[in-house]
């Protein structure tokens, strides 16, 4: 029953979390020679979560190469790492509903 | 890796790039310097980004195939520009060779300038990288709440 | 937030030696030091895989809010045990108080 706080908002939580720390290793080799965007792919991997595995990351395809083979392109980056960061906060705080609900059936059956 | 240390991915970004725009700011104070300790007129110099794997401060074992390549950035060397220096002709230049030539830095202030700019936009994602990252672990300890 | 459940098993001992006594009136196959046993064992799970979390959050290993909400987790199974538990000993007393 406990397993109510749901499983598979926590997989979320998760997967953003990978995702995020894609975002960041993106953004700091912004400027590397030769280094490709990494992401994962998150409907697939969410469901590979899901079902107990790990997730993968891949490269990206279809960015610009530019000169020395790096394809980071900053816009990208920045709006998913504001994507994500909103998406983790929203999704923390249905799970601290959905806590909030079972305290309450706990302790209302105290006086019962 | 846990959110913990990708911090220190984004701080590693926010350090390189710092590097380079020092880079630039001493290229470009130096854009007319015919005269150097070492001999011959400034060169111009250059940092070249590697990515890195990154420990953290809790570090152990990084046993996930997510973690390989991923990782923060460092400076894996400063390159000085090793092309022959432009020469100017300007006989009465104290620095001026037999042939009247003097060497100067190939520093072009209008690449170094976008270098400077690029470097900063570099800087400022990296910071919005580190907030987002924050964000993330504060809400996370909202959870404990 | 390492929890202690001997506050939860103080009060098995009496139940134990009433168990005995009690099943047959009951007239059912749980008895009450079956009932309460199963009320701990919920909270033992959560608990431990609340500790482990922390320990890999301490080790670098483990995301805080892993960590978080397995300890949420721990803190609800441990809330209803000893409601459960509160409930189980209170129903258990009222039935002794009947047979005198």
């Amino acid at each position: 029953m406990l397993h109510a706080i749901d499983g598979s908002l926590e997989a979320y939580l998760d997967l953003l979390s990978v995702r995020q720390k894609l975002m960041a290793t993106n953004i700091a080799n912004a400027d590397t020679p030769g280094y490709k965007t990494r992401d994962v792919d998150f409907q697939t991997e969410f469901r590979s979560l899901l079902e107990g595995g790990q997730p993968h990351a891949t490269e990206v395809t279809g960015l610009k190469v530019n000169n020395d083979g790096n394809n980071v392109s900053l816009d990208r980056e920045a709006r998913l790492l504001a994507e994500n960061a909103l998406r983790f906060s929203a999704v923390s705080q249905l799970v601290r509903g959905q806590i909030r609900i079972l305290k309450s059936a706990i302790d209302e059956g105290k006086n019962g | 890796m846990s959110l913990f240390s990708a911090l220190s991915i984004s701080a590693s970004g926010m350090s390189a790039q710092r590097t380079r725009a020092e880079l630039v700011t001493e290229n470009l104070a130096n854009a007319e310097t015919t005269r150097t300790p070492e001999g011959g007129p400034y060169r111009r110099k250059d940092a070249v980004f590697q990515t890195e794997s990154v420990g953290s401060p809790f570090a152990s074992v990084m046993n996930s195939a997510m973690d390989e390549g991923a990782g923060g950035v460092s400076v894996a060397e400063i390159l000085v520009d090793k092309r022959e220096p432009e020469q100017r002709y300007m006989p009465g230049h104290p620095d001026a060779g037999v042939n009247g030539y003097v060497a100067y830095p190939r520093v072009n202030p209008a690449e170094e300038m976008v270098d400077l700019m690029s470097a900063s936009n570099g800087y400022q994602a990296n910071v919005a990288s580190m907030s987002a990252l924050k964000e993330m672990i504060l809400r996370s300890i909202d959870l404990l709440r | 937030m390492p929890l202690s459940i001997s506050s939860l098993t103080s009060a098995i001992p009496v139940a134990g030696h009433a168990a005995v006594n009690a099943a047959p009136i009951a007239g059912k196959s749980t008895d009450f030091a079956s009932l309460l046993n199963g009320a701990i064992q919920g909270v033992e799970q959560p608990r431990q895989e609340a500790n482990q979390a922390i320990q890999n959050l301490l080790n670098g290993d483990e995301e805080l809010h892993t960590v978080a909400l397995a300890a949420q987790r721990a803190d609800l199974a441990f809330d209803l045990g000893l409601q459960v538990r509160n409930k189980i000993v209170s129903a258990y007393q009222e039935i002794m108080r009947m047979q005198l």
